[in-house]
């Protein structure tokens, strides 16, 4: 996610693919795109599913409502966001950071068509280049292509409708893009520790950390590239909106995924304890159930060191949270976000 | 770096691996990733025969040793960069090396694909493997433009570079921010007149 | 003789509101080859899109233009798109398939028509035989502008509409591409500021300043008046000089 940024351009336009073949110094490295190895079957496994679902709502909704002349568009967009990821910004002290995009992609494409560029970006990424792991395909696609963009889509449209003007613009596409990064960033925290590959501990600070700074970034730049593109062309701004807003089934979908992600992901690791897993499945009363014959036989067969069968638990117990989360969500997004065909104004 | 060294050119050589169906490299690359990555600890012969038969196949390929390798090392600083985060803990060392030695081999298989396999196969194989057809588009219109798009970019920048004496060291936000909306303003002109191209001849 | 196209009070404003077409009449004969030229932002491009019913907004209103008779209405826009094929001005937007094989296969495929027969066939009339597999994105501008070519061929048009072919070419590739048009027996209507090879190509001449048609005859008789080509930004091309010493 971030990386030394080449000499004597201050545009930050590394045309060097991946990466800027420069030396580096690894302290300054911290990536978004998980490698092979990175996590295990089970959350491979898992983190597949859940992109799955969020991809497969994705698609329906594009089949269902992307006018067909829009549909260039998209490869273009794909383009243009694979371009805009090696644009390279200062993030402190000789490190840098390179857009990812999530939010700029639903800004200017609406949410569905914004899951379906990224993804393709993503999986490009990971066939052609290496960047970004085969099994960890299912985590960079949830992270960076299902949630980023979707995490930062409520935020965008409840603060805009909140701060009139392009002033309210700016800031509430800063916000989403922020949140979009921070997000993604815990959830692929998350990943790594429910892998066994990190401690929780080591990697939710590092990765949180680095990433609050780095999404300030993005987070400029959004709402930069937002405010020029809207200076020129104010219509392709408002087209998505209208064009390609999401039915109510559709935005219910996209906010269960990542209700869903968060809650396997990150819950687990909510707690202060060190030994936080136990302590939620306990408090919750999973403990002893998670216990039961039933369950064990799966579990000891994907015991990692550090992960018990109380996770297990908390994933249930996290998934009864995500049931909540989801609702709230759905409920705030049909009070928040017009309907479509209420539109007369 | 020219854009057009973006996906590897040796992947139009001619060699066996070459000539191998893309979807069978394909699944071939998935399936040894997927044991690779996915291996318990104490199979510690899955990298090492993986790498092993990498090193057979990347001979047979005829692609330069220098290509390949470059190609991993572009990668591998992001390794490097997760595979620290593991350090702390217990055993991390240990970890750290396993992962580092997985990850590394998973990637160079991906290397080694992608510069025996030119794009156009991809495509096909993503057909045949039933990808949605939403997707095989997006993806052969964002491979065909990623070029254009690109060297719209450079022309943007030698221009600015022929008005501009000095060479400006402080980083400009607003710059970089107007070169991607500038990029994304032509790219939206373009897809619309691709929609009329893709019209004018018959497209519904 | 047949009326290959009926252009009969064609108008069209852009969506700011601002007249880009303003009621234009004229007809272009079967087989004939006509220059469209005039001053940037005429309404050329606007009029070429038109041909072949591309610009939506066109089908609404009743029928201004026909082609061999069918008027140009919703119900016959397939086969009016059949019929006239349309060359872009910038090639990197009408090549959008990864190889020049598919891009040429893309128009007969979507047509139903056979493109293992149609695709050599126009890639040896283009010249571009072996390029089959190759990326558009490493190929010259001049034969990009051939594989776009091939592509329109591809889909058998009547009525060949090119839009600045010559734009961007270089010398050989220019004279290449005026050799190739010269053999293609089909109507063609060429919009360009290269009014030698307006001269070369066309019999006729349309002049289109700000939307309107302000001159219509034989390429010679329009091109050597000074005062009307200099009223609409174009000026006498050298050849003509030579040739028509006044």
């Amino acid at each position: 996610m971030s990386v030394p940024r080449p000499q004597g351009y201050s545009d930050g336009l590394a045309i060097q693919w991946p990466r800027p073949n420069a030396p580096s110094r690894l302290d300054e490295e911290t990536a978004m795109h998980i490698p092979d190895g990175f996590v295990d079957a089970r959350t491979a496994v898992a983190t597949g599913l859940i992109a799955g679902a969020g991809v497969g709502v994705a698609l329906r909704e594009v089949r269902r409502s992307l006018p067909p002349s829009r549909m260039p568009l998209l490869g273009v967009s794909a383009a243009f966001l694979f371009a805009a990821q090696m644009l390279n910004f200062p993030v402190a002290a000789g490190t840098s950071g390179h857009l990812v995009g999530g939010v700029l992609a639903v800004a200017l494409l609406g949410p569905a068509a914004a899951v379906i560029v990224m993804t393709t970006v993503v999986v490009v990424q990971c066939l052609l280049f290496g960047d970004g792991g085969v099994t960890a395909l299912g985590a960079n696609v949830l992270n960076m292509a299902v949630v980023a963009p979707l995490v930062g889509y409520l935020p965008y449209r409840m603060l805009g409708r909140l701060l009139p003007g392009e002033r309210g613009r700016a800031i509430s596409i800063g916000v989403a893009a922020w949140l979009s990064i921070v997000v993604a960033s815990i959830l692929c925290a998350g990943e790594l520790a429910f892998s066994g590959t990190a401690s929780w501990s080591a990697v939710f600070p590092a990765m949180a950390g680095t990433h609050m700074l780095i999404g300030v970034g993005e987070a400029v730049i959004t709402a930069l590239v937002l405010s020029s593109i809207a200076h020129a062309r104010p219509e392709l701004l408002a087209g998505p909106d209208r064009a390609t807003s999401p039915a109510p089934s559709g935005t219910a979908g996209f906010a269960a995924v990542i209700a869903v992600a968060l809650a396997v992901f990150v819950a687990p690791f909510a707690s202060p304890w060190p030994d936080g897993l136990e302590h939620v499945a306990d408090r919750l009363g999973f403990g002893t159930a998670a216990a039961g014959p039933f369950l064990q036989s799966p579990l000891t067969d994907y015991a990692l060191p550090g992960v018990t069968s109380p996770a297990f638990a908390t994933i249930a117990a996290g998934l009864v949270g995500a049931v909540i989360v989801f609702l709230l969500s759905f409920v705030l997004g049909r009070a928040l976000v017009p309907k479509t065909r209420g539109r007369t104004r | 770096m020219k854009a057009g060294e973006l996906f590897a050119s040796s992947a139009d050589l001619d060699s066996p691996v070459h000539r191998l169906p893309a979807a069978m490299k394909l699944w071939i690359a998935v399936a040894m990733v997927v044991l690779v990555a996915l291996a318990p600890k104490a199979w510690w012969f899955v990298p090492w025969g993986a790498a092993l038969f990498l090193a057979l196949v990347s001979g047979l390929s005829r692609v330069p040793a220098r290509v390949l390798v470059g190609r991993l090392l572009i990668v591998e600083p992001f390794v490097l960069g997760v595979a620290i985060l593991s350090l702390f803990q217990e055993n991390g060392v240990s970890i750290f090396l396993a992962l580092l030695a997985k990850s590394t081999v998973c990637i160079y298989t991906m290397v080694l694909l992608s510069c025996t396999t030119p794009f156009t196969a991809w495509i096909d194989a993503l057909r045949q493997a039933r990808v949605p057809s939403i997707f095989v588009t997006t993806v052969a219109l964002m491979y065909r433009y990623l070029y254009v798009l690109l060297d719209e970019a450079l022309r943007m920048r030698r221009a600015r570079a022929a008005r501009s004496f000095a060479p400006n060291r402080r980083f400009d936000w607003r710059l970089l921010a107007s070169v991607a909306g500038q990029l994304f303003l032509r790219s939206t002109a373009r897809a619309e007149r691709i929609y009329s191209a893709m019209l004018s001849r018959g497209w519904r | 003789m047949r009326t290959a196209l009926d252009v009969n009070g064609l108008s069209y404003r852009y969506s700011d509101g601002t007249a880009a077409l303003d009621d234009l009449h004229f007809q272009v004969q079967e087989s004939e080859c006509v220059g469209l030229i005039g001053p940037n932002g005429a309404g050329k491009s606007t009029l070429l899109l038109h041909l072949n019913g591309v610009l939506p907004e066109t089908l609404a209103r009743t029928a201004t233009l026909s082609v061999f008779g069918e008027p140009l209405v919703e119900a016959n826009l397939r086969s009016i798109r059949r019929q006239v094929g349309l060359l872009f001005q910038d090639p990197d937007d009408q090549l959008f398939c990864p190889t020049v094989y598919e891009d040429v296969a893309f128009g007969p495929k979507q047509l139903g028509l056979d493109p293992a027969e149609i695709v050599p066939r126009v890639l040896a009339e283009v010249g571009l035989v072996g390029f089959e597999s190759r990326s558009p994105s490493r190929m010259s501008h001049g034969e990009k502008r051939r594989a776009c070519l091939a592509g329109v061929l591809a889909c058998d048009p009547a009525i060949l509409v090119l839009d600045e072919p010559s734009s961007d070419l270089d010398p050989r590739g220019r004279r290449e591409l005026i050799a190739l048009l010269r053999r293609l027996p089909i109507t063609k209507i060429i919009a360009s500021h290269d009014l030698e090879l307006v001269v070369e190509l066309c019999s006729r001449v349309l002049v289109l300043d700000r939307g309107k048609i302000v001159a219509d005859g034989p390429t010679t008789e329009i091109l050597n008046d000074e005062p009307l080509m200099l009223a609409h930004g174009l000026e006498r091309p050298h050849i003509l000089r030579h040739s028509h010493p006044h």
